[in-house]
């Protein structure tokens, strides 16, 4: 409040001189709409320039001097004393000291900035075929690792990380849309002027407990005073997988290697000889007839379902129109999109429509009113991808998808009745998924004294969503006798089901700003203060007994016994917030934030956190002793940070744990006297201690542009610790089946390098641009629940006991539970058998076991490594986790483990040991190249992340597991062990396998368990984008009426370079929907 | 502009701030926040209705483990895989020897056993501190959830063999303690019981129809302590409290064995305590979904249907004797049938007027297709399944025999048996099982038969018996015979016979009791046969020490009905028999010592 009194003392000088100057703004291609003219001295005197780069501007102060800026140009100041009418060619930004960098609550000069920030301009995103903001940051700036974790339309947004995982919760960064808390996603890519991202506490400070994970400005779109413009964007684009999973297709196969599990293990061949010639016939003559009338591929089907399900192009449509302008009193932008993507899977498509207006009216000097109004609808095909998905790998070949209209059914005799047609979860619901946004923003800013100035900002969001289901009835034929084994379900056996789910959010945000210049010094100061309000509440029915499968609403069903549920939950925060910026002479620069948050997360008495940051900076290149080095560097800044920032979400979900610190009962059922009868019992156990997360951040950063401009450089040096980590970490099974209660448990603490590097040049007429950006982060869990500590110590008896507190002091996360969480350690690091290596000599030379003499690589392959095996148990020796040798149990292509805590039992929980990896990359990279020669460009994107590990043995892909119904997957149907110990010379017995033996039955506890056998290195390098584009000169474009056309080809996703086994290490280490390749092209028009 | 209007402009723009603070100062409540769908702890227990509603929490825990996506292992039913009567499809890892401390099988057991012993402790605690009801109700519900912990708890010790012992709430670092002996926690099981049974507020028993019906009696608590007696060897005081159950008014259902199991008689004087079932979702039974078959209702996939993930063994349907009393032998019915190898049996149980296709088919597998009666092989085989103990076609689906399942054309079809099953539509109606590539028996007990019995595979309606009064006089019959009183030992176990419709015990020289040991196989075995799927059987045998000797003999496993094996069963060690402290408990909580061989 100090520095609120502190503004009004400071005195205002007014005075006026009227002197109208005219002039046009032009750039070496001609005409230049939209740079902004300000009269030096008198910032709030300033105009734009029209479409055809013309301008007026009446002078008001008396400094004579026109400031004349656009963004990617260098800032002129042009003197007009004496002139009326001036012509200015402004040269394209080659230093960029005049780049200004919106933060959080402003924006800055980036000369100016002491915080570490990464800026990206909307012009970064245009023109790409992309569907969604998230998705589209990959590799644009250091430090900000983006994951598209799906390629399902409507579910394709990426998962951000800005410096590593600071939190075992969510790590998600807080996303603010012009000054409003909001979704990405929801953002229209082609609205976006620019996007910050806040990456240390003196740029995130001032979002105080939000900004944990760091920060995401997006600026959308103004008008500019001037003639309007209308541009059109379109982009035309082919998707298409860029991965898919690879299963064994050849029925015939399939059933020898099922029942080859089957012999492994000593249980019963499941498929019979009968029915595997059927195929093999069959597959002699694919397209004769079979008895049923149907070629032989569809009655003795071989199906490839990844094929079938992604075997189609599909075609990404995205229309953009904006209407650009306004005059000296209003100004406006207004857009409106349309995105179709039908999606690569049936029933998948969406179709979104966005409308924006951004219109922002000078009511009189001192009174700016504003709008930010955003409405947009989307509606998802039905497809149940998740259990497409989920039945991907539990279904066979043997069935034939979809023949003539018709689904088909497993001929097989030997299927379970259950086979999973997986082109029935994708088209077997029909209904309605449709989410709707409406957001808007009303401002007001006044200038209320010179410098002072005060914005007040209302913002509504309200998100809902409709969703219906029914059935849409499917019959499966059998298509090898033509019979019909699943008839149509009557009516009054299918349900139809509705839901309405709601979410909203109140924001109210004011601030009061002061700038002012004494001499050399600048000083600016904020104060500011927000409320926050968020409710979710859903309704949901279903009904059953439809009189006809079209007539499907919950009110002409007959059944009377209705499903009705519904559920409420909200959140709210209210905060005070203030900063101060002091610069003297653009030299040395100090900033101070303070923010005071309290949130309805925390019992009363511990909601409130208080979180203060400073940075310094200090500009090398303005001292006196550089002046010589002024041709060689232009920018030399230091600069160093320091602050608290915090996080109240305490769940991946964000939206989960608003009562957390409550102990509360729920409803569960149970009857009397066949009568239903509610109770209510404790599923989450309460924790009223609970309190915020406090993350520390320290940053020291190096800001460079050398070489007259041709080169840029940016260093960052971080620390990052975060404290009182809201986890909810396993409590002991004696306490039940309740939900473990949230805890301020750990602190963790990431320490990274970001180094960004561009270099910009001209050869010839050649322009081109080089960036690369790298970034290393490395994880530690500092505090958790205690030290482990493991070993043998001596009873009272003299035994030697191996004992282990890992339990005690350690846990995993439902996320990754083979990782686990513990000091010294990174997070979710993966704990895992190794499996033995031995030397193969088997005995010492006195006859007696080599208990180092086994099997070199952990497989059991010959009779004398199941000997050895044998032999070392009589021994006294044990394997685990299974033990007892049997083909059932321990056997020929088995793995065993290392007996790592010397116990003399091979694979027990002991024997578990670190990794040092874990499934979050320690590097992450980007490098884009970019050449404009004459009217043509290029430019490319590529992106990458190392230092990843997956542990990836899912079944019926990557797994020696088989079992009835279950897919098994082509890398391990070519490659594994084999051996028939009746009779040794078998033809098909291959010891030499890389992988273990299949194994029958959906339990194997001793080869397919997680341990190192099967870890993969995830690393990936993707080419995500390529485009060429060619803009047509000013004159060729103007005599089709337009002052700009560009047309353009581009590609995303183009290549991928991993090793990794399965899908794609970027969707994650199982099974789902794949990104998409796109192949596109488009064009940008502007009347 | 001038400075009046510059004032005049930073007035207004004063007062709109003043307007804007005030706006935000006045919802004081905003971070006051409270969930919509739950009681806080702070509240909870402090009417009368949130009593009520509390003790129905404690109950609720029986039914923990039923799951909607597959058989859990956990249901009582479900743990009859694990012993004599009964075969889980796959096997499991108990009967495969791939059972480890880590499995899911011990951690999960434990953590739901204990789950019922936190809502009882804090309903116990509670219920005395807060509640305002009446004194009389406040009283019985404390005895109801004193039997319920007593029942947890009896669980517990049943396979973990002594178990640390919570009986007040405790805190999530609380869990710190040793275990107690097996005989310690007898004690308190007994304790409990005890309380349960001098609470002079808790009937004796409920009517049937009783809007209490399903809530704990006193009848219950002295059939459970009569049974932890039991495992104490402590006869005499098991035996007293067995008769205690009778004079409750508890006595065996007359109306047939296989109508017990039916929801008409779900409240009959027979059933002691039971889970309540009603089918609605989230209320009801899944014993017809994981032990019906394919025909087990449903007029199409939407409706579900049978996964028999449950076989009867065959040695199960062999021990059924014949209805005068004598031993089934197979080799009275097809002789030689006993001494043939296993996998050349099926002869006898194919359907009559095989293709030829199928009998080239069958000869390949290396069946002697000589011993085949084209038109006799049917009836042949059902010699088998006839004239014996009424209890054999109650509770398994026999080769031949048909089932009343779901309906085609608009009726309820009765589908038959067949092997091998080729069609189940009109007119044909083979019985489809979920594994119909392979021949076992399947359940027809607890699966509902017909459309009008159920409405869904998730939810049946009959309620599942805990404990009934068959099981009650079989324990009493163990009882006397342990104190060496044959005679009303042998009168208890008649009672059961005399209602399955099976020769008397001392009625015929092949039912002749030959003194104590002889009856004590007798009463297992009629344990065996009378309470088949019931959850009961693995505990008796785990209680008797019969489990290898009768579940893991030659030939073992998962068996068609011929015997022909489909999973071999494999002993991993004595030590099975009592089940590992789960491992991450044992991490937790360093003063747990694990039992020996894990």
């Amino acid at each position: 409040m100090i520095i609120c009194t502190a503004i009004f003392l400071l005195p205002g000088i007014v005075s006026a001189q009227n002197k109208l100057i005219t002039g046009k703004i032009k750039d070496k291609d001609g005409p230049l709409p939209g740079a902004g003219i300000t009269e030096k001295g008198m910032e709030t005197n300033a105009t734009l320039t029209d479409a055809s780069g013309n301008f007026k501007i009446k002078l008001k102060g008396n400094s004579q001097i026109l400031v004349v800026r656009n963004i990617g140009y260098q800032t002129q100041e042009i003197d007009v004393s004496g002139k009326t009418e001036i012509s200015i060619t402004l040269n394209t930004d080659s230093k960029g000291l005049d780049e200004v960098v919106v933060v959080g609550y402003g924006t800055q000069k980036k000369v100016n900035l002491t915080g570490s920030v990464a800026s990206i301009s909307g012009k970064e995103l245009s023109a790409r075929p992309i569907t969604n903001v998230s998705s589209a940051l990959a590799g644009l700036a250091p430090g900000v690792s983006v994951r598209q974790g799906s390629g399902k339309p409507g579910s394709d947004g990426a998962t951000i990380r800005i410096r590593g995982t600071g939190t075992l919760n969510s790590n998600n960064p807080l996303v603010v849309i012009d000054g409003i808390i909001g979704t990405m996603d929801a953002v229209n890519p082609e609205d976006i002027e620019n996007i910050s991202v806040l990456k240390d506490a003196a740029a995130g400070a001032i979002y105080g407990s939000l900004s944990g994970n760091g920060v995401i400005l997006i600026t959308t779109k103004k008008g500019a005073v001037g003639k309007n413009s209308v541009t059109y964007s379109g982009v035309l684009s082919f998707a298409r997988p860029s991965n898919l999973p690879d299963f064994v297709s050849d029925y015939a196969r399939f059933m020898q290697l099922t029942n080859e599990s089957a012999r492994n293990m000593g249980v019963s061949e499941v498929y019979s000889a009968a029915t595997i010639q059927k195929w093999q016939e069959a597959d002699k003559n694919p397209d004769g007839i079979s008895a049923s009338g149907v070629p032989n591929y569809v009655a003795y089907p071989n199906t490839n379902w990844a094929d079938w399900m992604f075997g189609k192009n599909q075609v990404v449509q995205n229309h953009n129109v904006s209407l650009n302008g306004g005059t000296e009193k209003i100004t406006y932008n207004i857009s409106a999109g349309y995105l179709g993507n039908k999606g690569i899977m049936d029933n998948t498509g969406l179709s979104k429509y966005q409308f924006r207006a951004n219109i922002e009216s000078k009511i009189n000097k001192f009174i700016t009113l504003g709008t930010q109004t955003f409405i947009s609808t989307q509606s998802i095909g039905k497809a149940n991808t998740d259990n497409a998905f989920n039945y991907l790998w539990q279904t066979t070949p043997g069935i034939y998808p979809i023949y003539e209209g018709k689904y088909g059914f497993a001929p097989a005799v030997e299927e379970p009745v259950t086979n999973n047609n997986i082109l029935t979860y994708l088209n077997g619901t029909g209904g309605r998924n449709k989410e709707t946004r409406i957001n808007s923003t009303l401002y007001g800013i006044f200038n209320i004294y010179k410098g002072l100035t005060f914005e007040t900002k209302v913002n509504y969001q309200d998100r809902y969503q409709e969703l219906s289901s029914f059935a849409l009835p499917i019959e499966r034929w059998d298509f090898s006798t033509n019979t019909l084994k699943t008839p149509l379900l009557a009516g009054s056996d299918l349900t139809t089901s509705f839901e309405f789910n709601k979410n909203y959010t109140l924001t109210f945000d004011n601030v009061l700003r002061y700038i002012t210049k004494i001499g050399d010094h600048d000083i600016s100061a904020m104060v500011g203060y927000n409320q926050f309000y968020y409710d979710y509440y859903n309704l949901t029915g279903s009904k059953k007994g439809l009189i006809d499968y079209n007539i499907t609403t919950p009110g002409s069903a007959t059944d009377i016994s209705n499903a009705v549920g519904g559920t409420e939950y909200d959140r709210s925060m209210r905060s005070w917030f203030g900063r101060a910026n002091y610069a003297y002479k653009s030299k040395y620069l100090l900033e101070g934030v303070l923010r005071y948050d309290a949130s309805s997360k925390f019992a009363p008495e511990n909601r409130y956190g208080f979180y203060p940051s400073f940075s310094a900076g200090w500009r090398i290149s303005e001292e006196d002793f550089m002046k010589g080095m002024s041709d060689h560097i232009q920018n030399l800044k230091l600069r160093a940070s320091w602050g608290k920032v915090g996080n109240n979400v305490m769940s991946a979900d964000d939206n989960k744990g608003n009562y957390d610190y409550m102990a509360t009962y729920q409803k569960v059922n149970y009857s009397y006297n066949n009568a239903s009868n509610s109770g209510l019992a404790v599923l989450k156990i309460g924790n009223n201690l609970l309190q915020w997360e406090t993350t520390t951040l320290a940053n020291i950063g190096l800001d460079a542009t050398i070489f007259k401009g041709k080169m840029n450089l940016g260093i960052d040096l971080y620390n990052k610790i975060t404290d009182d980590i809201l986890t909810i970490p396993p409590i002991p099974l004696t306490a039940g089946t309740a939900s473990a209660p949230t805890q301020n448990t750990a602190s963790m603490s990431n320490k990274g390098v970001e180094i960004a590097l561009g270099w910009k040049d001209k050869i010839g007429q050649v322009e081109y641009s080089v960036t690369g950006n790298f970034a290393y982060n490395y994880n530690r869990v500092t505090k958790y629940k205690g030290v482990l500590s493991e070993g043998y110590t001596t009873d009272a008896n003299g035994n030697s006991i191996y004992s282990s507190n890992i339990g005690l002091v350690s846990s995993s996360t439902d996320a990754i539970p083979d990782g686990r969480i513990l000091e010294g350690h990174t997070v979710s690091e993966y704990y895992l058998l190794n499996p033995y290596k031995g030397n193969g000599s088997y005995k010492n030379a006195d006859g007696s076991v080599n208990k180092n003499g086994g099997p070199k690589d952990g497989m059991i392959r010959t009779p004398a490594d199941l000997d050895w095996v044998k032999s070392m148990i009589a021994a006294g020796y044990k394997f685990g986790p299974v033990g007892t040798v049997g083909k059932g149990q321990l056997y020929y292509g088995d793995l065993i483990y290392a007996d790592e805590n010397g116990d003399g039992t091979y694979g027990n929980n002991a024997d578990k040991k670190f990794t040092g990896t874990s499934t979050t990359p320690k590097y992450t990279f980007g490098l884009s190249l970019a050449a404009a020669w004459k009217g043509f460009d290029f430019s490319m994107l590529w992106a990458g992340s190392t230092g990843l590990q997956y542990l990836f043995n899912q079944s019926g892909i990557n797994s020696t597991r088989t079992n009835l119904g279950n897919a098994i997957g082509t890398r391990i149907a070519n490659d594994h062990y084999y051996y028939n110990d009746a009779n040794p010379n078998d033809p098909a017995n291959n010891i030499n396998a890389g992988l273990p033996r299949l194994k029958w039955g959906s339990s194997d506890s001793q080869t397919n368990i997680p341990s190192t056998f099967w870890l993969y290195n995830a690393s990936y390098l993707k080419l995500k984008n390529v485009q060429i584009g060619y803009s047509f000169s000013k004159q060729l474009a103007g005599k089709i009426g337009l002052s700009r056309l560009r047309v353009f080809l581009t590609g995303e996703n183009l290549l991928m370079i991993t090793k990794y086994p399965g899908l794609d290490p970027e969707v994650g280490i199982n099974l789902s929907y794949p990104t998409m390749k796109q192949f596109a092209a488009g064009l940008t028009a502007t009347f | 502009m001038n400075m009046n209007q510059h004032i005049y402009t930073t007035k207004k723009a004063f007062m709109i701030l003043i307007a804007a603070i005030g706006i935000c100062g006045c919802k004081k409540d905003l971070l006051n926040t409270a969930p919509y769908d739950s009681v806080s702890s702070a509240t909870m227990w402090t009417s009368d209705n949130l009593t009520d509603l509390g003790v129905t929490g404690v109950y609720q825990t029986l039914r923990l483990g039923i799951a909607n996506s597959g058989a859990t292992e956990r249901e009582l039913y479900q743990l009859d895989g694990l012993g004599f009567s009964s075969m889980t499809r796959g096997g499991n890892d108990l009967v495969t020897a791939t059972a480890n401390s880590s499995s899911g099988r011990f951690s999960n057991t434990w953590k739901e056993l204990y789950e019922g012993v936190a809502r009882a402790n804090d309903a116990i605690q509670n219920i005395a501190d807060r509640s305002p009801s009446s004194p009389e109700k406040k009283a019985r519900y404390i005895a109801e959830c004193k039997f319920l912990r007593a029942y947890f708890y009896f669980r517990l010790n049943q396979v973990f063999k002594g178990v640390p012992v919570y009986l007040k709430p405790t805190a999530v670092n609380g869990f710190t303690k040793e275990r107690e002996t097996e005989a310690k926690v007898w004690e308190v099981v007994v304790t409990d019981l005890t309380d349960a049974i001098n609470e002079a507020n808790l009937p004796l028993k409920y009517a049937k129809g009783a809007s209490q019906y399903g809530h704990v009696t006193k009848g219950a608590a002295y059939a459970l302590r009569g049974k932890a007696y039991l495992y104490q060897k402590k006869w005499a005081e098991a035996a007293a409290d067995f008769a205690k159950v009778k004079d409750a008014g508890y006595s065996l259902f007359t109306g047939g064995y296989k109508a017990l199991f039916k929801e008409a008689n779900e409240q009959s004087d027979e059933m002691i305590f039971s889970m309540q079932n009603i089918a609605v979702d989230g209320y009801g039974s899944t014993t017809q979904w994981y032990l019906g078959n394919r025909e087990s209702f449903g007029s199409g996939t939407a409706a579900g249907a049978g996964w028999n993930s449950y076989y009867i063994s065959p040695s199960l349907v062999d021990l059924y004797e014949n209805a005068d009393g004598t031993k089934f032998n197979w080799d009275n019915v097809i002789p030689g049938y006993s001494t043939m190898p296993v996998n050349q049996r099926e002869v006898y149980f194919l359907r009559n007027n095989l293709t030829p296709a199928e009998m080239s088919t069958f000869a390949a597998k290396g069946l002697n297709m000589a011993l085949y009666l084209p038109n006799g092989n049917e009836q042949r085989i059902k010699m088998a399944y006839t004239n014996r103990d009424s209890r054999l076609n109650a509770t398994v689906i026999v080769p031949y025999s048909t089932y009343l399942g779901r309906p085609l054309n608009g009726a309820d079809q009765n589908y038959t048996m067949r092997w091998p099953a080729n069609n189940d539509q009109i007119p044909v109606l083979d019985l489809f099982s979920d594994s119909r590539t392979q021949l076992f028996y399947l359940y027809r007990k607890f699966v509902y038969e017909g459309s009008s019995e159920i409405i869904n595979r998730q939810y049946g309606a009959i309620d599942f018996p805990i404990i009934r009064y068959a099981d009650v006089l079989l324990m009493w019959a163990e009882a006397l015979n342990e104190q060496g009183l044959t005679g009303e030992a042998v009168n208890k176990v008649n009672e059961v016979r005399a209602r399955a419709g099976i020769a008397s015990l001392n009625s015929s020289a092949a039912t002749q009791v030959n003194g104590q040991t002889d009856l004590r196989e007798r009463i297992r075995n009629e344990r065996r046969v009378e309470l088949a799927g019931e959850g009961i059987s693995y505990f008796d045998e785990l209680r008797w020490g019969t489990l290898k000797e009768k579940v893991f003999g030659p030939g073992s496993g998962v068996n068609q009905v011929w015997g022909a094996i489909t999973v071999p069963y494999v002993w991993k060690g004595d030590y099975i028999t009592v089940w590992p402290i789960p491992q991450t408990e044992i991490e937790m909580n360093p003063n747990l010592k694990q039992n020996p061989g894990w």
